[in-house]
């Protein structure tokens, strides 16, 4: 019997666990939507069954401007994650680079450290509108906004990969004779991408909160727009629980997502999750 | 004379490895650049290279004017958004450790829990801030009292994700040798957590609390966007933009920065007095 357990490989009871917490907050949901249908005048409002979230969903029933309530949704999401994209991609390539100006110079690094710290102490929704101004364009500023978030988690991490790098590295590095270029190569870049993709992860969810955020600033449809005018009751309020998942859902895949991106990018990482 | 004569190092060279002068150097170069800034923003070259006009971005002067003449207004919204802030990333912290602990001694039940705080930690905000105060519209009459339970909820949610995470590291992640030595002295699992996971968790805990003290201000900020009651710092940035009163933002804006370093500064000198010298290590 014990022998037939060591067989069950290793994930299954992590999955099953998983899939218990799921359980157990479905379940919890559900309670919550059974009383207020009782208390509530409008139940649908604080906490609506699953079931019509779903119905709502997949219901060929136009709600507003001829669409559908997926239709709205997914047209909305197109557009607000491309410019999410946009800036996150932006924001990843500057603040590496920045990272790699800072390493580079220790001059650098002091002088622009501590403003790094600030940039995210300013809240974002504070600086979208003088954005908005400066640029003359929703897209641009929304692109800039997402670039800002995801630039400083990715500097920092990018950074502390950097200066994680042990001694002996170097001094074998000073034996070989080799050029600053090579080391930077051969040893900095190589040991700051882990840690490069730990800064995306945290940056990526980031980076669709401030394009969501940005939408609700002006009207033009984007995921934001859509939320608060399905809020004010401008359509159905079941667009508004849709959108509420589906940011959730997207907000988690985007980090996945840079996880998978980096086993895909770091061979030894895919060969150490192969072995285990 | 075949020797090569070695040549003098050079000033620049001989200044970066005097420790004190690099020191100084990290003190002065910030305030010098943040100098040059201030000069071209009050100025007007900081509009001239934005293409914008005081308006919009006005000088800094002006700014502070406002403060001061409003400040009586302004100390009412820092303390509400303030309440909001600690108490959440407080309630958040305890919560988040007390799953790490329950995580860190029953593995697999508890493990994939944190993963699912962890997606919570993804979750936007925004989906996030108008949910929570649909559902508190019971907890009291005062709407005042229920937007402020709702925004808590929110920012202990996001401190909460993070505190789990990093206490989790901290506590699972041992010496090989400390685990031996209480193997060997037969703890039990009560005591192996208080004698050897909680004292090597805390080190992990200030690195949450360094991503946490800085968001948990900002997300009572976004969360006051969507809160019943207009109060707070972050409301009133977002009033002010909608009035096109720019320079009373700005001012609000500046005070929003201004809590942030506080609140971060804080953080340091905790950390100061509990890690002492071991702070250094890990950071």
């Amino acid at each position: 019997m014990k022998k037939r357990l060591a067989a069950i490989p290793k994930w299954v009871p992590a999955v099953l666990s998983a899939l218990l917490w799921v359980g157990v907050l479905i379940l919890l949901w559900e309670m919550g939507a059974r009383k207020m249908d009782v208390t509530k005048r409008t139940p649908e409002n604080v906490l609506p069954h699953l079931k019509n979230i779903w119905n709502a969903l997949i219901s060929t029933k136009k709600v507003a401007g001829g669409k559908t309530a997926l239709g709205i949704v997914m047209s909305g999401a197109g557009m607000t994650l491309i410019r999410a994209l946009y800036g996150f991609i932006a924001g990843s390539v500057l603040g590496f680079g920045l990272a790699l100006m800072m390493k580079l110079s220790g001059v650098v690094e002091r002088l622009i450290f501590p403003y790094l710290m600030l940039i995210q102490m300013i809240p974002i929704l504070g600086l979208a509108p003088i954005v908005l101004s400066i640029t003359g364009d929703i897209n641009v500023s929304r692109i800039v906004i997402a670039g800002i978030l995801t630039f400083y988690p990715v500097a920092a991490n990018t950074l502390a990969g950097f200066n994680s790098v042990e001694r002996e590295k170097y001094e074998l590095m000073y034996t070989y004779a080799a050029s600053k270029g090579t080391i930077y190569r051969k040893v900095l870049i190589p040991q700051a991408i882990p840690y490069f993709f730990t800064g995306l992860k945290i940056a990526a969810p980031m980076a669709i909160t401030a394009s969501i955020l940005v939408d609700t600033l002006q009207g033009d449809g984007g995921l934001g727009c859509i939320l608060s005018q399905s809020l004010k009751h401008a359509m159905s309020i079941y667009v508004f629980w849709i959108i509420v998942f589906f940011s959730a859902i997207i907000g988690i895949l985007s980090s996945k997502l840079m996880g998978l991106l980096e086993i895909l990018v770091l061979p030894n990482k895919r060969r150490r999750r192969a072995r285990v | 004379m075949t020797a090569k004569i070695k040549r003098k190092k050079s000033l620049w060279k001989r200044l970066h490895e005097n420790k004190k002068f690099v020191a100084a150097e990290a003190v002065f170069l910030p305030i010098l650049l943040g100098v040059i800034i201030f000069l071209l923003w009050q100025f007007e070259g900081l509009h001239k290279i934005l293409r914008t006009d005081t308006f919009v971005l006005p000088l800094p002067g002006r700014i502070g004017t406002i403060i001061v003449d409003n400040w009586s207004k302004i100390v009412v919204d820092i303390k509400a958004t303030m309440i909001v802030a600690v108490l959440g990333l407080i309630i958040g912290c305890l919560a988040g450790y007390l799953i790490a602990v329950l995580a860190s001694m029953f593995k697999t039940l508890m493990k994939s829990g944190i993963s699912i705080v962890a997606a919570f930690n993804a979750i936007p905000i925004i989906a996030l801030a108008p949910v929570i105060s649909n559902w508190t519209k019971d907890v009291s009459t005062d709407a005042n009292v229920r937007s402020m339970v709702a925004k808590t909820i929110v920012v202990a949610i996001v401190s909460m994700a993070n505190m789990s995470i990093n206490a989790y590291r901290g506590l699972t992640e041992l010496k090989p040798f400390s685990e031996d030595l209480m193997r060997i002295s037969a703890a039990g699992k009560l005591k192996v957590l208080y004698k050897l996971r909680i004292p090597n968790s805390v080190p992990y805990i200030f690195i949450a609390l360094k991503v946490a003290v800085p968001s948990c201000v900002i997300s009572a900020l976004v969360s006051e966007y969507f809160a019943e009651y207009i109060v707070g710092v972050g409301r009133k940035i977002r009033e002010n933009i909608v009035l096109a009163q720019y320079s009373t933002a700005w001012a609000y804006i500046a005070v929003a920065c201004v809590l942030g370093i506080v609140m971060y500064a804080l953080l340091m000198l905790v950390q100061k007095v509990c890690l002492g010298r071991r702070g250094s290590r890990t950071s």
